[in-house]
């Protein structure tokens, strides 16, 4: 049985994803010693730096979202299934920061879909508490695992027909989103398959920096971000980090 | 009244609190742990539940962290399995612990 991690990076005209891409594969590698395959574009691969094993599958990416007039490609997870050369795959996004193996506990279980659904604001503000209003509850596509078997398909098959029909499916849930999230689709293909009751969940928080929050140093075992005056830090634990100036950090 | 210095000291609270919070969810975290296929938190409730169920039987059921019952055969395994992910996770909970008592000195 295979298992490994699945990224998706694609540069777009304001930020370098290449960037933060380096920093995650060299973080996984050193602490999940998983194989990696990263999903790209020829144009995002050329400015890499040999990032020693690691795997390519070259895609033309849909046109992603926009917000305050950055662009970001990240609408492409859906064909996650099909792309996977592994048995059992943990899909990540480039900027969740894994500066610890907890994630390996994650490929050592018979689930055959995880993924979280609460996150842990590490500003200490609660600001990921505001989407209770949609009528499902909602999850974070961040991270997430998949072993391949008929049932997952059919999850990424759901989420690919609400994505065709997001618009129909954004007001029946009341999720009123204006930009196409990940989070959503999953939230809505997990409610349907699951017969609307519930499924199985990564039974943690994903800590994450907020937007507001500029990351100042990065090292191997941890990050260090600055918010108006306050200088805060965190070692040993993963992080999803919002802001993506991180890039030039 | 030093005006600046209160200040001083409840920005110092502040960061210390927000601080701690960091390192008690990181230490939630860290006390997950896959056995058997499937996934459990080994907290002080995990751990005195299995102390207890083995204490009678050689092999019982427990329930994992999405609520789905497991057999537990090996329950010495389990025991120091739990036992070693929740003192790995509360060693460090402490090391942090220890520097906010320090910045508040």
């Amino acid at each position: 049985m295979t298992q490994g991690v699945l990224l998706f990076c694609f540069d777009t005209e304001h930020t370098r994803y290449h960037r933060i891409l380096e920093r995650c594969v060299g973080l996984i590698k050193k602490n999940l010693k998983s194989q990696i395959t990263v999903v790209t574009d020829f144009e995002t691969y050329e400015k890499l730096k040999p990032l020693g094993c690691v795997n390519y599958k070259f895609i033309e990416p849909e046109l992603g979202n926009k917000l305050n007039g950055r662009t970001w490609n990240n609408v492409d997870r859906h064909m996650a299934y099909e792309l996977s050369p592994y048995d059992t795959t943990l899909v990540m996004d480039i900027d969740y920061f894994c500066f610890s193996d907890n994630l390996v506990q994650l490929f050592n279980t018979d689930y055959d879909f995880l993924v979280a659904n609460q996150a842990h604001d590490l500003s200490g503000r609660n600001t990921f508490d505001l989407r209770k209003w949609s009528m499902i509850p909602m999850v974070w596509a961040t991270v997430l695992v998949f072993k391949k078997n008929q049932r997952v398909r059919k999850i990424f098959d759901t989420v690919k027909y609400i994505k065709k029909n997001y618009s129909y499916f954004n007001e029946m849930y009341r999720v009123y989103a204006r930009n196409l999230r990940n989070d959503y689709l999953f939230a809505m293909a997990l409610q349907q398959i699951n017969g609307f009751i519930g499924y199985p969940k990564i039974p943690f928080a994903l800590a994450t920096l907020p937007p507001d929050c500029e990351v100042v140093k990065v090292t191997d075992e941890g990050l260090v971000w600055r918010r108006k005056d306050q200088i805060s830090y965190v070692e040993g634990q993963d992080v999803h980090v919002l802001n993506k100036d991180v890039a030039n950090v | 009244m030093d005006i600046r210095e209160l200040k001083r000291q409840s920005d110092l609270s502040y960061d210390i609190a927000i601080a701690k919070r960091n390192a008690l969810e990181k230490a939630h975290s860290r006390q997950v742990m896959a056995y058997n296929g499937h996934l459990f938190r080994a907290n002080p409730q995990t751990i005195c539940l299995v102390r207890t169920l083995m204490a009678t039987n050689s092999s019982f059921f427990i329930m994992d962290t999405n609520e789905n019952p497991v057999e537990i055969k090996d329950a010495d395994d389990f025991l120091n399995r739990l036992i070693a992910r929740n003192q790995e996770a509360l060693n460090a909970y402490h090391q942090m612990y220890q520097t906010f008592t320090r910045k508040s000195d």
